[in-house]
């Protein structure tokens, strides 16, 4: 295969050839091509496009390093979306998202259905605060070691868990 | 993060069908030779350096510092806010809102240049940027009108959790 | 065992090293076959429209050395000399044989075998790369980043007699830095990288980028922070800490990210 990409297709039929036809004759069959010095980059950009790009989330090992970015990434994400969603409703309509209304909706939910969503804020809360706070820590220079950044996620994740307890109780 | 995958997939093929022309050995400016950010094909040779984009502070070291100076700053104040009522400290209240939509906005807009940055998508990115910014605003004056006339951002989330 | 040794000490001492009957050596340990399942990422340039796919080598682990590394020389050689790879030093020096084992990009050379045979093991190339073949990604973009760092020593002030001294404790500054092997596990382990990598430098050049700056004997640390001063250079850094967790010499970059951020900040 590497010798038909090079145009030595006649390779086999040169180990059949007497010697003296060999050296005389075989070797103008070898054909190259004249390729103007302009191209070269062409071909490289060429080759470069047929590349496949290889697979990176999909394959890499879940670890606690890049999973608590993203947690801290899509908690952030999700309190501002509801901070910004219920400001811009206020703004659009304050009677019905005043503050007395959105509390009088909240009381008439079952208890199952406040206990979850107190959870589902608290959570998020919780984590993206402790988490910051880490980010922040780091960022001081503190903590910022392999050791340091595995025993400070799982700190974060402790405090999660009980944060989040205390507040779905409070 | 999906979409500039899908930058990544779609937009090098679609450069590469040129690539196949019969011509391809013709010493002309190919569309293989168009510069696509993050494609396989680079600028210059393989002994270029790569470039940067222009210095500037206010994007660089500041834009961090600040974002930082915020992030800290609200770890006092949501621990104020749990200790008393924003109704009787509107002006805790006050600081809370503005800092809490800064932090917000830098947060989205970190999105954006991390995931639909302008080079990759000229048309969508100021887009976007342009809806956060109006959104942002529109955001401050809300958080405005609700201190103001209604119980407050901090007394408001009291008042809803012991519901 | 003992008498064994004391009849062996005995014929050496009376008939010398050279010729040990055959009833005194030691039966050639017949070891059980361990057979174990590898898949790896295969992907042939000379037929680009095919998909890359992953295909698997079931080899004898009793038969092979105890690396990775030794596990595809084994397949290559014995097996599919198709199968495509870096490699060069075997001992975790030159950075050649980088890839993506079960998960982590680490070398190959340095990463044992799971002798579990019941799990597979999957190698990819370093994630979020073009492919020039298998296991063999286009490192060309990494290197001009690197090198666009101007990762060589500036200064125009040379001392008027021998070399440029530095105190112990500022050579010091240089440990941890200055071992990199420029092997691309740590910047092709970022998901920053993998989202911008034409514009953010990445873990790996950072670090270099840092590694001049905080040498006493620069003299161009001005300059050098000057060009990383914009939003994408050093500051799609979110300090996830991939690249240290994954770095095969332990090194520390996400820490040297960490005092640029704030050398840039407090300019």
């Amino acid at each position: 295969m590497i010798a038909a990409r090079l145009g030595l297709q006649s390779v086999s039929v040169l180990r059949q050839t007497p010697r003296v036809v060999r050296s005389h004759v075989i070797k103008r069959a070898v054909q190259t091509e004249s390729i103007p010095a302009a191209s070269s980059g062409h071909i490289l950009r060429k080759q470069a496009l047929a590349r496949p790009s290889s697979p990176h989330f999909t394959i890499y090992e879940p670890q606690l390093t890049w999973l608590a970015s993203i947690a801290n990434r899509a908690t952030g994400v999700g309190l501002s979306v509801l901070f910004y969603g219920f400001s811009l409703a206020y703004l659009v309509a304050p009677s019905t998202f005043s503050s007395e209304n959105v509390v009088s909706t909240v009381k008439s939910l079952p208890s199952s259905v406040k206990i979850a969503g107190k959870a589902i804020l608290a959570g998020p809360f919780t984590f993206h605060s402790f988490n910051g706070v880490r980010h922040l820590l780091w960022d001081l220079g503190y903590f910022i070691t392999v050791k340091g950044c595995y025993q400070s996620g799982y700190a974060v994740l402790g405090l999660t868990a009980l944060g989040t307890a205390g507040l779905v109780a409070w | 993060m999906s979409s500039s995958l899908i930058l990544r997939s779609s937009l090098p093929r679609s450069v590469q069908r040129a690539a196949r022309t019969p011509a391809a050995f013709q010493a002309v400016r190919h569309q293989s030779d168009v510069y696509v950010p993050g494609g396989p094909v680079y600028r210059g040779t393989v002994n270029d350096p790569t470039t940067y984009p222009e210095p500037n502070r206010s994007h660089g070291g500041y834009h961090w510092a600040f974002e930082r100076i915020l992030s800290a700053g609200l770890v006092p104040l949501t621990a104020a806010s749990f200790a008393t009522s924003g109704t009787n400290y509107p002006i805790l209240d006050g600081i809370l809102g503005v800092t809490l939509v800064m932090h917000s906005h830098i947060g989205f807009d970190a999105l954006i240049v991390d995931y639909v940055h302008k080079r990759k998508f000229p048309k969508l990115s100021p887009l976007l940027s342009w809806t956060l910014r109006a959104s942002t605003v529109g955001v401050l004056v809300g958080v405005y009108q609700f201190n103001t006339n209604d119980v407050g951002l901090t007394e408001l989330i009291a008042r809803t959790w012991t519901a | 065992m003992q008498s064994v040794a004391r009849r062996l000490s005995s014929t050496a001492s009376r008939r010398g090293f050279a010729t040990t009957s055959a009833a005194f050596q030691a039966a050639p340990l017949e070891k059980p076959v361990l057979n174990k399942t590898f898949k790896i990422y295969r992907w042939n340039p000379d037929e680009p429209a095919k998909k890359p796919e992953l295909q698997s080598y079931t080899i004898d682990l009793n038969q092979t050395g105890p690396m990775i590394l030794d596990a595809l020389i084994k397949i290559k050689n014995e097996m599919d000399p198709t199968l495509t790879f870096r490699r060069s030093c075997r001992e975790g020096i030159c950075g050649s044989c980088a890839m993506n084992i079960e998960g982590r990009n680490t070398l190959a050379c340095l990463c044992r075998i799971d002798r579990n045979p019941a799990k597979e093991s999957k190698i990819y190339p370093l994630p979020h790369m073009y492919i020039v073949k298998d296991l063999v990604p286009d490192l060309t973009y990494f290197y001009k980043q690197y090198k666009s760092i101007e990762p060589y020593l500036q200064n125009d002030n040379p001392p008027p007699q021998g070399e440029f001294l530095q105190s112990p404790e500022d050579r010091k500054k240089l440990d941890g830095m200055y071992e990199c092997i420029l092997c691309a596990c740590c910047s092709t382990s970022c998901p920053s990288y993998w989202w911008n990598q034409d514009e953010y430098l990445g873990p790996a050049t950072l670090m270099q980028a840092y590694r001049w700056l905080a040498d006493s004997r620069d003299a161009a640390g001005a300059k050098r922070r000057e060009k990383l001063q914009n939003e994408m250079s050093v500051f799609r850094c979110h300090t996830i800490f991939n690249c240290s967790r994954t770095c095969p010499k332990g090194l520390n970059p996400a820490a040297a990210i960490a005092k640029i951020k704030l050398e840039l900040s407090a300019e």
